[in-house]
């Protein structure tokens, strides 16, 4: 397990670098630069020569590898860098970003999972009764609007129409309600979809006939033998969902004024801010592998089988 | 099974409505007793991580917030008013200006503006802000407590326009402990709470200088969605809100009763530039005959007025006039130059098409714009292709690859023309790629750059501006409106500001 672990982390080393690079290069090629954003910021154009001198005291003027493999050295000593659009250190920025997006994964993942599985187990025991198709239908719905539709039409009618929370939120628990609850929707239906199918197969599985043919609970079978069986292909599909869910969302997270990754990569982006995008990507694939990798260590804890191999 | 079954539903739906109801209701918008604080609370599109004015766009923040006062301010009429500064005179060689503070003028803890620290203001900015890095060439000296000289090495008649009234000249106590995110200034206004890029509360300055401060507190919040703008009004939140998009003004127009909306024509303006380097002077002629800026309003749903020239017409610098569009004339001038009309109705000449390539970058409505020029030339016969950008100053503004550049900039700064005079028709120009060339007119902006009589400017710009329509090298689309929405009773939150950097002020008030 030990080896397992290091070569994963080893693999880490090299997408770290490989992206990284490739990060910095499509910056370094898209039109614009950190200078001219910075400095026409509220439409109104400086001088070609205050432009230059910017992007001279930027470091913006070096050829690419020079400026990357500036910033890399300046990554292997454990400094991120300053961020160009206002000078404040990019691991402040990702860290503060990155606490309010763990809140509003760990709000919407909660919601999902809560909703999802009974839902699944619920639909996958009555299947093609009239509640199945009523809750698949649903699930089809919510997996398939787009995420600003579901926060505009949530913040209408709970908070402009019932009142019953604020638009203009704070970084409280209220504040986290309404954009955890807007990002579950779409992944309570695609939960729902994946879990019950997963549910079926093994419902499917000639271990369950022979269980009832011997006259094993009905409750018994799924609990200690259908939902053991399942964990593996549920807990993949929830890991994968946690390392999307930490990069963080733009939509949801500039509705709900909500200051996360995904609005601060969005930023970045637009202001040409190169050391907080490649900040941004460091921490993204780290925690995807990271997460990834916690998935592959549960496999062996929860299933024998796998340990032995 | 089927007590399992409805245990399911109930938990479900429990746990939706359950959560929501966990978070306590905000009270629907109740009119305010006498005896409560009068805190405002209004939505702002931007935010900065820093409340230091003299860095990066801090300062137009800061003016917002209420907090810096510049040496002089512009008025809603763009008058050049004083506010920190008494007055301001020039030597006799035009290259001093000796600056006399107000002997009122006072920072929020009741320290007195002497004119060293406004001295150590100045000398800072051109040290931190990029923007203002001619600063450091200047001498700037204090005379006495009051009294400041600031020499420049060239005649620069502007500088109070340019600078003082800059709102990134704000001042403040540099002896403060905080300027990033508590700086003592001189406003209406002091800093109770910050949230870098986020939510800024604000005290009144109960030691303000220039008279009563109406209000107790106001709280900006940091939306840059135009709909949770627009909910947040709705549901009482905020009480109000600038930068109203055309959808939003529709909504809030249809209830006076519940809004008051204030549009007044602004300083962003939209226009374009004509490439003479790739079209014909008939076939420009053509296109500005063509235009109809009224038609383009519409469209935009009145969030701009028409514009005849870059300056609004109420300014003395904004007399300036354009031919009225005139379709038969506009396909006259492209006859002219021996193209038919084909089969498809478009003119082409030696087989070939008239084509035109539009480009412009999508903001400020630039690619509405550049879908209603592209029906209009139809109108004419004249075929378009649209190319959009998502940056125009690293692509065709500095490369001239365009026929028609669309472009939005601010033209008027602060009351004066020669920001934009210069930053548009100089031969140095970006825009200078499309050809435009006169040699009457680099004379004139020469003669603007150092002319110092007011009214001998606006002539000077006037003749300049017309220059560049009778030439058809620019064509004017509109001055962006400022729109403004508030909960009646809501006075003096910028409203009738033509500049995005005034909001608050000590006579700002609410019901």
């Amino acid at each position: 397990m030990k080896k397992y672990i290091g070569k994963r982390l080893l693999h880490l080393v090299g997408i770290l670098i490989a992206l990284s690079f490739l990060t910095f290069l499509l910056m370094y090629l898209a039109p614009g630069d950190a200078a001219t954003k910075k400095l026409n910021a509220q439409g109104i154009a400086v001088s070609q020569e205050v432009l230059e001198q910017t992007r001279a005291d930027m470091g913006l003027d070096r050829p690419f590898l020079v400026q990357y493999g500036d910033w890399a050295l300046k990554v292997l000593r454990g400094d991120l860098g300053t961020s160009y659009k206002d000078g404040t250190s990019v691991a402040g920025k990702l860290s503060k970003a990155l606490g309010y997006t763990a809140q509003l994964a760990l709000g919407a993942l909660g919601i999902s999972l809560l909703i999802a599985l009974p839902l699944a187990i619920l639909t996958a025991l009555k299947k093609d009764t009239l509640l199945d198709y009523i809750v698949r239908f649903f699930s089809f719905i919510g997996n398939s609007m787009p995420n600003f539709l579901i926060s505009v039409l949530l913040m209408y009618f709970l908070c402009v129409k019932a009142r019953l929370l604020p638009v203009v939120a704070d970084r409280s628990f209220q504040g986290l309600l309404l954009p955890s609850v807007a990002l579950s929707i779409p992944m309570i239906g695609r939960f729902l979809r994946q879990f019950r199918a997963e549910l079926l197969e093994q419902l499917g599985k000639s271990y369950v006939s022979g269980a009832v043919a011997r006259g094993v609970r009905g409750r018994y079978i799924l609990f200690r033998n259908v939902l053991h069986n399942a964990a593996i292909p549920i807990l993949t599909i929830v890991g994968l969902q946690i390392g999307t869910l930490m990069g963080g969302s733009v939509v949801i997270e500039t509705i709900f004024r909500w200051p996360g990754l995904g609005k601060l990569a969005m930023d970045s982006i637009t202001a040409r801010d190169t050391p907080v995008i490649q900040g941004f990507v460091l921490l993204t694939a780290v925690i995807y592998v990271m997460v990834n990798l916690l998935t592959d260590v549960a496999y062996h804890w929860i299933d024998p089988r796998i340990r032995q191999e | 099974m089927k007590k399992t079954k409805i245990l399911s539903l109930l938990l479900a739906l429990a746990l939706v409505l359950g959560l929501a109801a966990c978070g306590a209701a905000p009270a629907p918008a109740a009119p305010a007793a006498p005896a409560e604080p009068k805190i405002l609370k209004l939505a702002e599109s931007f935010a900065y991580a820093s409340l230091d004015a003299h860095k990066d766009w801090n300062g137009w923040y800061t003016s917002i917030y209420g907090l810096t006062e510049t040496l002089f301010k512009v008025g809603n009429d763009l008058s050049v008013q004083p506010l920190l500064a008494e007055k301001a005179e020039t030597s006799e060689d035009g290259l001093t200006w000796t600056v006399t503070l107000n002997p009122k003028a006072a920072f929020s803890d009741g320290k007195a503006l002497t004119a060293d620290m406004v001295v150590r203001n100045l000398q800072r900015i051109g040290e931190v802000n990029e923007r203002f890095a001619d600063v450091k060439d200047y001498v700037i000296e204090a005379v006495d407590d009051k009294t400041l000289t600031i020499t420049t090495p060239e005649l620069y008649p502007t500088l109070i326009t340019d600078k003082l009234t800059n709102s990134a000249f704000g001042i403040m106590d540099l002896d403060g402990a905080d300027l990033d995110n508590a700086p003592v200034c001189t406003g209406p206004f002091t800093v109770k709470s910050f949230e870098p890029e986020g939510t800024v509360e604000l005290a009144k300055n109960e030691n303000y200088w220039n008279g009563d401060v109406k209000l107790d507190g106001v709280i900006f919040y940091y939306m840059n969605d135009d709909e949770s703008k627009l909910m947040a009004m709705q549901s009482g939140e905020i009480d109000g809100s600038s930068s109203v998009t055309a959808a939003a003004k529709e909504i809030y127009a249809a209830d006076p009763s519940s809004y008051v909306l204030t549009v007044i024509p602004a300083t962003r303006l939209q226009f374009y530039v004509l490439n003479q380097n790739r079209l014909s002077p008939n076939v420009r002629k053509a296109i500005n005959l063509t235009v109809d800026n009224q038609d383009i309003a519409d469209y935009l749903g009145g969030t701009v007025s028409p514009a005849v020239g870059p300056f609004g017409a109420s300014a003395p610098y904004g007399q300036v006039t354009k031919p009225a569009v005139d379709r038969a004339a506009a396909k006259a001038a492209i006859e002219a130059d021996g193209y038919t009309l084909n089969a498809d109705g478009y003119y082409e000449k030696d087989g070939k098409e008239l084509t035109v390539e539009i480009c412009y970058y999508f903001a400020r409505s630039l690619d509405s714009i550049a879908v209603v020029l592209e029906r209009q030339f139809k109108e004419i016969g004249v075929k378009c292709i649209l190319t959009g950008v998502e940056d125009a100053d690293s692509t065709y503004r500095v490369t001239g690859e365009y026929d028609i550049a669309l472009y939005c900039m601010i033209a008027d700064q602060a009351g004066d023309p020669y920001y934009c005079i210069n930053a548009l028709f100089r031969q140095n120009s970006d825009w200078a790629l499309s050809g435009f060339h006169s040699n009457e007119c680099e004379a004139l902006i020469n003669e603007l750059q150092s002319e110092t009589d007011v009214n001998r400017r606006a002539e000077l710009a006037n003749q300049i501006v017309q220059i560049s329509i009778d030439d058809d090298a620019f064509g004017y689309i509109g001055l962006f409106n400022k729109t403004t929405v508030a909960v009646p009773g809501v006075v003096n939150i910028g409203e009738n500001s033509p500049f995005d950097f005034y909001a608050v002020s000590a006579e700002t008030d609410m019901p």
